[in-house]
């Protein structure tokens, strides 16, 4: 029994095409909820976690210890005025911030949240390849980075936009790799290796043991998806003032702050299905979303405290470091993977 | 180009608004791409022309300009302006004002290295030592306020004088505070350098020859690490410099990495004199009676002097020219901040963007002091 | 020797020299053979009948002592000394820009600290105070000054 029969049943009434129909757009909207709270929750965290590690205070006026402030920014955000610059893209500029929170929303309508209580489990989508599908729904959000430090008619946009794309290049290929590596090893133990699902069951011992390696790659990469520092190039605010972002106010620049921060959770989200079991734990038919939701947060806390902690890496050498060393570690790791997969011990 | 293209580069106006000026710096920049062919600075957005307002004014009202010129440092240039000023109105301060003046002035120079220091961190990106740096400087702050009543613009020295004695819980204070600035400094020192990073991102950024630097009329920092121990203090002493024991560190690097060494250096080298002027503080009155309030603004002096004192930034020095009459005829004021600025354009020829930033930064420019 | 130095003691102990303008460049050239290689800075002094330009140099192999060079200038052009210290480039602009002095052979002189275009040399004693002037930006980035105060921010 999971959360989309139960809500099927409540319509049931409408016969079993609509009523599912119904269920599904209707635990879509609840994971789209659930993905904004989740991403207010963690800027509001962020703040406070920043302030403490700062010797500051942090957000403590509106509301309970300043937990309504996340909800004061978003209000302000969406009065604001949007001002727009001249000699932009017209179509391209307002459909960048768009892309970058559909593809962050969709992402998060693919992951497998595990069973709650009584609700059952709480994922929305049964695909046999749900970890293609997402991926390549994630790849949307640079695209729309890209699209808006073009659009922008702005120099510093321009150059945001541009180291953009080298980023995303040099790590894009060893995270696939690693991916595939993880593919390999899942595919030993379950029937179905491309859907997270079943990466989830194939961890009886978590893959963070099995492959050290592709967890680093893969989570350096995640971190660097996310564009946060160290691999903030693309917005470095002490040289390109935001980079890509730096034309778009009001809630176009909400959007690009949510994808931001979407992305770090979502990302945390994804390594710890991949790597570190997912909603595996004990008693899993009870509290896997809760585990997931555990696991996810110490990701999040250890990307919070690198940003926190690092200076900006200079471009060059991030993507020297992305093809010189992450796609040969990669490699190697996608052997290993094979390797441990054909002894048997995966 | 061979294929028939046009090859062309981008103008990028960078600042005077701008995260990463400190200030009101604004760069015409010419890039190919990310690296920086070109750079010419724009300064004097924050120009008022304090020498022209010196002209105007008696020689003790002054120095509050001073004060707004390199604004996190405001000790260290009213002690500028009074070495020029003392000696062209023949004022010599007592014995235990030039002990007072020295741990105001070691204390401003930490301040100010601190502020250099953190916002030499965001230029990298790095934000949290910002926070750390602060909350030391506040601290010196509090220190100020205690003696002269306000933050930063302390206008705390007169002519021969300072404006109140210490008194014991200033003593206390300052020893207070030199007791746990050590370890902090330290600490967010390792933040930096144990920073692979941090460390890529300065050595080898930036070089600098001696004799370009030389050439340039850099000085301070900026000059001792590329390894010339020039050093006002040292080689000029003025106040009781000579009766301190302390180093001028200097570092072989030229690069940006060792401003950022030389700075940490100097700030613990402040500390040691401070610690040592304070044990050594003779008993003794705060003013010249000569320059009491009542007679303050009729002082006159005639003649030409120079006096060079080392600010944070390096040389400071003023050139102040009586007629006669109780206000000066001509002020000039070398800036330290102006002439290394100067150096930028020769520094980021073919750097990337990123480094350019971080010559910029290690420059430690105060624009109160650029445009003054 | 082809020219002439005057001699002088600064009131504070300094050497200083006084030269003729036409010689100027030939006894910095000299200086910088001697070893003067850092100029600290230029400033200008207005006499109202001439102006009194003041050179600070210092040698960086004797602790960096200081001696001043001075020299008067009734027409208001002097030899540049950018061929030999780099650092007299933003100065002679400097002194271009608050006294109106004009240097032959500086590879790029226009106002340094003030905007192009702005009305008078302010550190001259003649310069009115009484006058403001107002600047604003065209749409090129460029400064432009005017006397009007509704063209001010």
């Amino acid at each position: 029994m999971n959360l989309l029969t139960r809500i099927a049943d409540i319509f049931g009434f409408l016969g079993h095409f609509p009523a599912y129909a119904i269920a599904y757009i209707v635990e879509t909207l609840i994971v789209i909820i659930f993905g904004t709270v989740a991403v207010a929750g963690m800027v509001y965290l962020f703040r406070k976690y920043m302030a403490r590690v700062q010797i500051r205070i942090g957000p403590n006026r509106v509301g309970k210890f300043g937990l309504l402030q996340v909800m004061a920014d978003g209000l302000k955000l969406f009065q604001k005025e949007s001002i727009m610059p001249s000699g932009r893209d017209d179509l391209a500029y307002k459909v960048a911030p768009v892309m970058v929170f559909i593809g962050l929303m969709m992402g998060f309508v693919f992951i497998p949240y595990g069973p709650l209580a009584w609700f059952g489990s709480l994922t929305v989508t049964h695909s046999d390849v749900s970890l293609v599908i997402l991926f390549a729904l994630i790849a949307i959000m640079p695209i729309g980075e890209i699209l808006s430090g073009i659009a922008s008619n702005n120099k510093y946009a321009m150059l945001g936009a541009l180291r953009g794309v080298a980023k995303d290049i040099s790590f894009e290929v060893p995270m696939m790799l690693s991916i595939l590596s993880v593919v390999v090893m899942a595919s030993a133990n379950v029937t179905n290796p491309l859907d997270l699902n079943g990466i989830i069951q194939a961890q009886s011992i978590p893959f963070i043991i099995l492959e050290p390696l592709g967890f680093i790659i893969f989570f350096i990469s995640m971190i660097a998806r996310a564009s946060q520092s160290p691999f903030d190039m693309g917005e470095s605010d002490s040289e390109l003032v935001t980079g890509n972002t730096t034309e778009y106010s009001g809630l176009r620049f909400g959007m690009f702050y949510l994808g931001l921060f979407g992305t770090i959770f979502l990302g945390s989200m994804i390594v710890s299905i991949m790597y570190l079991g997912g909603y595996n734990g004990p008693e899993v038919g009870y509290l896997g979303f809760v585990w997931l939701l555990i696991k996810t947060m110490i990701l999040v806390v250890i990307t919070l405290t690198v940003w926190l902690s690092m200076p900006r890496v200079r471009i060059d050498k991030f993507v020297n470091f992305g093809w010189k060393i992450l796609l040969p570690l990669s490699f190697i790791q996608l052997i290993a993977a094979g390797f441990l997969t054909l002894g048997g011990i995966a | 180009m061979e294929n028939g293209l046009e090859k062309k580069y981008i103008e990028l106006n960078m600042g005077p608004q701008h995260p990463s000026t400190h200030g009101v710096l604004r760069l015409k920049l010419l890039l190919d791409g990310e690296t920086v062919k070109h750079v010419e600075p724009v300064i004097g957005y924050l120009h008022r022309n304090a020498e022209k307002i010196c002209e105007l004014d008696y020689y003790c009202d002054s120095l509050i300009y001073f004060d707004r010129m390199d604004y996190v440092a405001a000790m260290n240039m009213e002690i500028g302006y009074l070495e020029a000023a003392e000696k062209l109105l023949a004022i010599e301060p007592t014995e235990r004002v030039k002990w007072i003046r020295v741990v105001m002035a070691e204390l401003g120079r930490i301040a100010s290295h601190l502020v250099w220091a953190g916002a030499f961190g965001l230029d990298l990106g790095m934000l949290t030592p910002f926070f750390y740096f602060f909350e030391e400087r506040e601290k010196i702050l509090n220190i100020f306020t205690e003696v002269s009543g306000s933050r930063q613009e302390t206008n705390y020295m007169s002519i021969g004088g300072v404006y109140q004695d210490f008194n014991d819980k200033i003593i206390y204070k300052i020893r207070e505070f030199l007791k746990q600035f050590p370890k902090k400094l330290e600490e967010a020192y390792s933040l930096f350098v144990k920073n692979d990073i941090f460390i890529s991102r300065t050595k080898g950024i930036g070089i600098l020859e001696p004799e370009v630097a030389l050439s340039y009329g850099v000085t301070g920092p900026m000059l001792r690490a590329s390894g010339v121990p020039y050093d006002v203090r040292k080689d000029a002493p003025y106040l009781v410099y000579d009766k301190l024991n302390f180093d001028i560190p200097i570092s072989k690097g030229k690069d940006v990495l060792s401003r950022f060494i030389v700075r940490f250096e100097e700030m613990r080298q402040s500390v040691k004199i401070v610690q040592q002027a304070l044990d050594k503080i003779p008993d003794g009155p705060y003013f010249n009676p000569k320059a009491k309030k009542s007679l303050m603004i009729r002082l006159r002096g005639e003649g030409d002097v120079y006096a060079r004192t080392e600010s944070p930034k390096g040389e400071f020095g003023v050139h102040l020219i009586g007629d006669g009459t109780v206000k000066p005829y001509r002020v000039h004021v070398r800036s330290p901040s102006f002439k290394n600025l100067s150096i930028l354009p020769y520094l980021s020829r073919d750097v990337l963007i990123a480094d350019m930033v971080a010559i910029s930064g290690s420059i430690d420019l105060v624009f109160g002091e650029v445009d003054r | 020797m082809s020219y002439e130095v005057r001699e002088e003691a600064g009131k504070d102990g300094r050497k200083i020299l006084r030269i003729p303008k036409e010689n100027l460049l030939e006894l910095m050239k000299d200086l910088k053979g001697q070893g003067y290689d850092h100029l600290a800075l230029i400033t200008a002094v207005d006499y109202r009948d001439r102006i009194e330009l003041v050179y600070h140099l210092e040698r960086s192999s004797t602790n960096f002592e200081i001696l001043t060079v001075k020299t008067d200038v009734n027409d208001s052009t002097v030899d540049s000394v950018t061929s030999l210290w780099e650092s007299a480039n933003w100065d002679e602009r400097e002194q271009y820009d608050m006294m109106g002095l004009v240097f032959r052979g500086h590879p790029d002189l226009k106002r340094i600290l003030l905007p192009e275009g702005w009305v008078g040399y302010p550190l001259r004693k003649d310069y009115d105070l009484s006058k403001t002037q107002y600047v604003n930006m065209d749409d090129e980035g460029n400064d432009r000054v005017s006397f009007d105060p509704g063209d001010g921010w």
